[in-house]
């Protein structure tokens, strides 16, 4: 048994860059800098006090954006004197309405239910560190945290609506609303986010945490 | 070089929390997420190839069905993907038309061609690549592959949006098939079994 344990202390002393594979020992790094592979130059981590505090407050700005982002019309159009508004919730109705069952179930998991979740387990995993509560439910969050981010994509429909609406410029005439801008808001939030928080730290603060007592 | 006692080429990436774990016959169980990271590598690569033919198949209604309709003054118009760039390219909205064309058609072709290559090397055990670029083909495919998702997002903002007077836009069926497409490759990229990316063969690889 302890030479398993010993074994799994030189393995936790390795990092695999996710993107080309190389195996690198970690080394020590001052405050604020990176450490980055030597072979393609992607940033395998950093050194980061507050990363908590980040993740904490980052999510809850986060939240509190997404939720406005669905409160108000995201744009408006106006055509021969007929108007009409499209919010994200009206946008997965609407596909619902016109019988596109497939589409709007993926479509509502990926542009609603994905990124709040996304943003809830950053929050609760944040507050429960911070606290040094909850060693089971951070393991438990913090796997499905990973297992949530592939399919977050709230940049690529931030693309989609501005390519939607270039199709209709010229037909009609556009105005967007107060949600448009604070998904703007959340979509650059999303992706400083995903640079400055990643997986591998928080697994390494989850166990200076919990088992360094 | 690391450690005497360990071997660098059985050092495993837990996909879940990024811990290095030895590799090992049957189930590995990461140390740190616990979580069952890679299994059997026959089974996970049978069902590679299940989503990766299901995504082939369903990218041919994909693209013969239409994928949009709009309905102006009583008459009713349908656009497949590719109908659709060539309108968007004729109207003169290059930009658009690149983006669509890049998004729907060339990143699943790509998607398709990459993943077959890297499950085709995986079973004919004749790697022409070096392991990293096996990696990294398999890295890119993870990026590239939810930007297909651009075109059914598209779809779905116009249906919620454009019901002005007389004109209506809705989906079409082929939005159904493209969005099924979409997540079975998505799938496929996830259960292509990493382990089996091997070094080129030091003897050619003829």
């Amino acid at each position: 048994m302890e030479q398993y344990a010993n074994q799994n202390q030189i393995l936790d002393r390795l990092i695999i860059c996710p993107k080309c594979h190389t195996i690198h020992e970690k080394v020590m790094i001052e405050k604020g800098k990176s450490a980055v592979c030597k072979n393609c130059k992607k940033v395998l981590y950093h050194y980061d006090e507050r990363i908590l505090d980040k993740g904490l407050a980052l999510g809850l700005t986060g939240l509190i954006l997404f939720f406005v982002s669905n409160l108000f019309p995201l744009v408006r159009v106006e055509m021969l004197g007929h108007e009409q508004h499209v919010t994200i919730i009206s946008m997965i109705l609407s596909l619902f309405e016109n019988r596109f069952y497939v589409v709007g179930v993926v479509v509502s998991f990926i542009v609603f239910i994905f990124p709040t979740m996304i943003l809830l387990v950053y929050v609760t995993i944040s507050w429960l560190m911070i606290q040094k509560k909850g060693k089971t439910l951070t393991k438990e969050l913090l796997v499905l945290l990973s297992k949530l981010l592939p399919w977050n994509m709230v940049e690529i429909y931030l693309v989609s609506i501005l390519v939607a609406l270039v199709k209709l410029i010229g037909y009609m005439q556009i105005h967007f609303g107060l949600s448009f801008w604070s998904l703007v808001l959340f979509v650059l939030l999303d992706i400083y986010i995903s640079k400055s928080i990643r997986i591998g730290e928080l697994w390494e603060l989850r166990h200076r945490i919990y088992d360094d007592r | 070089m690391i450690d005497k006692h360990i071997d660098e080429s059985t050092l495993l990436r837990c996909p879940i929390c990024e811990a290095v774990n030895m590799d090992h016959e049957g189930d590995i169980y990461c140390h740190r997420c616990d979580s069952r990271i890679f299994r059997n590598p026959k089974l996970t690569t049978s069902r590679a190839w299940a989503f990766l033919i299901t995504a082939l198949m369903l990218y041919i209604p994909a693209n013969l069905y239409p994928i949009l309709a709009s309905e102006q003054f009583g008459s009713r118009k349908e656009n497949t993907i590719i109908g659709g760039i060539i309108l968007l390219w004729e109207e003169g909205s290059y930009p658009i038309a690149m983006i669509i064309l890049v998004a729907s058609v060339l990143v699943p072709i790509l998607k398709f061609i990459v993943l077959l290559y890297l499950l085709i090397n995986v079973k004919l055990k004749k790697h022409r690549y070096t392991k990293l670029d096996q990696h990294r083909l398999h890295y890119m495919t993870e990026i590239i592959g939810p930007w297909s998702m651009v075109d059914v997002f598209v779809v779905a903002i116009l249906t919620g949006l454009v019901h002005v007077g007389t004109i209506r836009v809705i989906a079409g069926p082929g939005a159904t098939a493209f969005v099924l497409m979409v997540l079975f490759t998505m799938f496929a990229a996830l259960s292509i079994d990493t382990r089996l990316f091997k070094e080129r063969d030091p003897h050619g690889s003829n």
